[in-house]
């Protein structure tokens, strides 16, 4: 019993220190060796092996080289016997009844026995299940975290580029504004002189459209009446020429 | 004369598209189409005007000295750049940006020193199966149970159960 205080740790006596009598005074620091500090060892998964339910693994490995496979067992029948036959174990209706429970014991252990422990076993396995699950989720969202941060100081990286895309802008902006005004330049010259040279043609037609008006105007103030009733002769004579071949055409 | 010149930058729109954070992209597409806008009139527009032909016109114009005088003018003309305001201000606008910059990737380095902190306490963690009580209570100290304020079990307050 007092191996088991080796696993304690030296906090937790020093705190019980007031219990048991039978212990160390309160004064007197126990286990400060390095042993005594060291983890403790994970707990067993399953308890001792046993063998029909109470009699430990080691004492039958215990008698084995002595007696080999069947020694505990005939060590048991003969204890049995001698108790019975010594009378050191009186039969009354005690036994009867120690018989009748163990059986219904037995009976229900073996039954029932491997269903419960699942079900404990299940019940522990979600406990710790959902503890990982907190550990497994910590561990991922801080990684995402630390990816994250990284790329962040990757985007700062390129803050230039919003800078050169300005100074691009302002720069372009300069040279259309530039360009456009010597366009603008040019094509006003350019209109200046077109309009000189429209002006020039304008008056030529103008001149031109003038004198022929003028020529046209003395040509008909020369002809003279006598000339005029003669040439209206001639278009009648011409015409009723004309009339007669149609005529005779038409006929035909 | 030497603003005219001033080259072009190439600007990689692609990896910067990449830089962009999510929350800013729409910025990011105004200034692109700004960009594409401004590079679509400037290509538009030829480098040199069209030149005039003085000897038609010396030929065509019936006026003597007209000409001549149009042509004087307009080879003595000098048209005036535009001026650059904005250019220094950028300037001041990217030191400025650096500045944050460098203070942010402080900051954002010693956020992940404590992440990194905390993650290196989960990896160095005994398993949950081989922990007792105690070590449970110095991993994760909230968890210690305060036996001095709640003196009687369950050493919080029932609400918490």
């Amino acid at each position: 019993m007092l191996s088991r205080l080796v696993f304690l740790p030296a906090s937790a006596l020093k705190s019980s220190g007031s219990l048991g009598a039978g212990l160390v005074q309160a004064g007197r620091c126990l286990h400060t060796s390095p042993q005594t500090q060291a983890p403790v060892p994970p707990l067993p998964e399953k308890s001792g092996k046993v063998r029909h339910g109470f009699i430990p693994e080691e004492f039958f490995q215990f008698l084995y080289p002595k007696t080999g496979v069947t020694g505990p067992y005939v060590l048991g029948t003969g204890l049995t016997l001698y108790m019975l036959s010594k009378e050191i174990y009186v039969i009354n209706h005690e036994t009867f009844a120690a018989l009748s429970v163990g059986a219904v014991l037995i009976y229900a252990v073996k039954k029932f026995g491997p269903g419960i422990a699942a079900f404990a076993d299940k019940l522990n396995d979600e406990k710790a299940a959902k503890v990982q699950e907190v550990k497994d989720v910590a561990v991922k969202s801080l990684t995402q975290a630390i990816d994250d941060e990284k790329k962040e100081q990757w985007r700062v990286e390129g803050r230039n580029m919003l800078f050169d895309a300005k100074r691009n802008n302002v720069a372009m902006l300069l040279e259309t504004n530039y360009r456009e005004r010597l366009h603008m330049v040019t094509n006003e010259v350019k209109k200046r002189l077109d309009y000189q040279i429209q002006l020039q043609n304008l008056h030529q037609r103008l001149e031109r459209e003038h004198m022929v008006d003028w020529v046209e105007k003395n040509v008909v103030k020369s002809i003279t009446p006598q000339q005029e009733k003669e040439s209206i002769a001639k278009c009648i004579a011409d015409l009723k020429v004309l009339a007669k071949n149609t005529q005779a055409k038409a006929s035909l | 004369m030497s603003g005219r010149r001033a080259a072009l930058k190439a600007i990689d729109w692609v990896s910067f598209a990449e830089r962009v954070p999510p929350n800013q992209k729409s910025l990011f597409n105004a200034l692109k189409t700004r960009s594409d806008g401004l590079a679509a009139r400037l290509a538009s527009l030829p480098e040199k005007p069209a030149t005039i032909d003085w000897s038609y016109y010396r030929r065509a114009v019936a006026k003597s000295g007209l000409v001549d005088e149009f042509e004087k003018k307009f080879a003595a003309l000098k048209v005036p750049e535009p001026v650059d305001t904005q250019t220094s201000k950028i300037g001041t606008q990217e030191q400025e940006a650096s500045k944050s910059a460098v203070a942010y990737i402080q900051e954002s380095k010693a956020r992940i020193d404590v992440y990194e902190k905390e993650l290196e306490k989960f990896k160095n963690m005994i398993p949950y199966d081989q922990m007792t009580i105690e070590d449970l209570n110095s991993v994760f100290p909230e968890t210690k149970l305060d036996k001095v304020k709640h003196p009687y079990w369950p050493h919080k307050p029932i609400a918490e159960l």
